[in-house]
Formats: structure tokens, C-alpha cells, sequence
């Protein structure tokens, strides 16, 4: 039991901020993440090395069932079309339009490597590809994304310079 | 065997790559385009998490019962102390017990005769 306490320790954020994206809900991630936890407490299964892979399977397993689950029974989104959001919000939007039109694969093999830290070795494990495949498909996805998201792209990136200059001139 | 553009990303992400790959990728400019870009899309796709929400999840359920258990534990030893405390300062205990025997003391008279 320590030995979960000690994996929810490690990878508790991970983990959560994996499936906000996921999900694109925060309070559905909340709950997922503790019922994530929950299976793995649960479980006796044996893992390799840190458990991260092992953990992230169940995660990945529950944000598909989300996935399913709202598929049959859509729900409202949390954020409204009326465009009074804040930018930050907008570029959220758009993340997670980009993100819902990749195929489920696809989507968690970047999101596992881009949000939750996972190493190439974790991912392959957590997804059942070979190191070579995660190792495409995570590029093939990131020139997708890039050309999906270029303006939130751009603004930070305009974002970045202004912050640089700013220091520079401090 | 790896185009530019996944040597970039395994620079990225701190995977292994030849490092004249990289350099021959780095040397044109749609390269060091590519690679300013991908470090701003890790950046775009990180979830906007307010600081509420950053507890995720509470402490896993075994966690919760240690905590109660200590809880209750302090909550009876405090209550034990206090009554016992109670207890003790009763009257029934500030009073001498009776005496069991008395000792008789005779005058003292100093050496040589006189006080």
C-alpha cells in the first residue's frame, strides 16, 4: 500500500493535467484522476519500473470510456460560444477542438508525452506501440497541430519575444 | 533513417539522436522555425489549471483513514488528560490522609544544662 501512496505522490499532477486535456473538463478530470488512483490502489498487478506506464494505461482506459460515455450522452460544454471568454480561454477552446478531431491513439500518445512528461519507453508501454511508432506518430501530430494551431502559436510566440524584450530592457 | 523534422522532436524531448543530424537540421532556417514552433505548441497545450484545481485529487482513501485514526487517537488522549487532571484536583485529594501513628517529642534541653 506505501507503494501506492508513493505513485500517487509521483504522478498525482501528471496524471490530472493529463486528463484535463483529455477530457477537456477539469472537474471530470478531478474525478477521474481519483478514480484512477482508486483502480490502482485496488489493483495487485505487478509493474515496471516507476508504474508510470502502468498508471497511465488505466488513465487512458478511463478517458476513453469519457470519451464513449459522453459520445452517447453529449454534454454541455463548460465553455459558451459568446465570445465575451478571455483570450486564454479561446486558445483552450481551440486546443481542445484540435485535439477532439485526432484519432484516440494519436491524441494520447502526444498528450502523454507533451503534458503528462512521459519518456518515449513509458508511452509505448501505456499505448502497446514500439518505440518507433510513438516516435512518429508524436512528430506525425505536432506538425498537425502545429498547422491547427497556428495563431494560438503565434500569439505566444509574440508573447515570448515581448517578455524577452522586457527583460532585455530591465 | 530519421527525417529532420524527428530529429528535432527527439531533441525535444530528450531522446536519443545523432547529434550531426541535428546540426544538419538546425542549419536551415525551416528547421530552427520548426523547433521554435513545437516548443510553443508545448507551451499552447499545457492545461489552464486554476490554482484551486491543482490539489487534483484528495489523498487516496487509506491516507484519509490514517488521518482520522490519528485524530481520534489525539482526541482521546486529550480527553483522558483532562479528566483524569479533573479527577485528580478533586478535594477528596488536596486533603492530608489521616495519621497512622504519633510520635511524642520531648523538650529539647541543649548540652550543659541551661537554654
Amino acid at each position: 500500500m506505501a507503494d501506492s501512496e508513493a505513485l500517487f505522490a509521483a504522478h498525482n499532477q501528471k496524471v490530472f493535467k493529463y486528463l484535463c486535456r483529455a477530457v477537456g473538463h477539469v472537474e471530470n478530470a478531478r474525478d477521474l484522476t481519483q478514480e484512477v488512483f482508486l483502480r490502482a490502489s485496488r489493483s495487485q498487478a505487478t509493474t515496471n519500473g516507476d508504474g508510470s506506464a502502468w498508471l497511465f494505461r488505466i488513465a487512458r482506459n478511463m478517458a476513453l470510456d469519457h470519451y464513449r460515455s459522453r459520445a452517447r450522452h453529449p454534454e454541455a460544454s463548460a465553455l459558451t460560444d459568446d465570445g465575451t471568454r478571455p483570450a486564454s480561454q479561446d486558445i483552450d477552446l481551440a486546443v481542445n477542438r484540435a485535439l477532439d478531431a485526432l484519432s484516440p491513439v494519436d491524441r494520447d500518445v502526444f498528450l502523454l508525452r507533451e503534458v503528462a512528461g512521459l519518456g518515449y519507453e513509458d508511452i509505448s508501454r501505456a499505448c502497446d506501440l514500439t518505440v518507433d511508432a510513438v516516435r512518429s506518430r508524436i512528430h506525425r501530430t505536432r506538425l498537425h497541430l502545429r498547422d491547427q494551431l497556428a495563431a494560438p502559436i503565434a500569439t505566444c510566440r509574440t508573447m515570448a519575444v515581448t517578455r524577452s524584450v522586457r527583460q532585455h530592457e530591465d | 533513417m530519421k527525417n529532420n523534422g524527428e530529429v528535432i522532436s527527439a531533441f525535444l524531448d530528450d531522446e536519443p539522436f545523432a547529434p550531426e543530424d541535428l546540426v544538419n537540421a538546425l542549419s536551415e532556417p525551416a528547421g530552427r522555425t520548426l523547433l521554435i514552433d513545437l516548443v510553443m505548441l508545448r507551451r499552447v497545450v499545457q492545461p489552464a489549471v486554476p490554482p484551486s484545481s491543482m490539489r487534483a485529487a484528495s489523498p487516496a482513501p487509506r491516507v484519509r483513514w490514517q488521518v482520522a485514526a490519528a485524530a481520534a487517537a489525539l482526541f482521546v488522549s486529550l480527553a483522558g488528560g483532562y479528566f483524569a487532571g479533573h479527577y485528580r484536583a478533586s478535594p477528596a485529594f488536596v486533603e492530608a490522609p489521616p495519621a497512622t501513628r504519633v510520635v511524642q517529642a520531648s523538650p529539647f534541653v541543649p548540652p550543659g544544662g541551661h537554654q
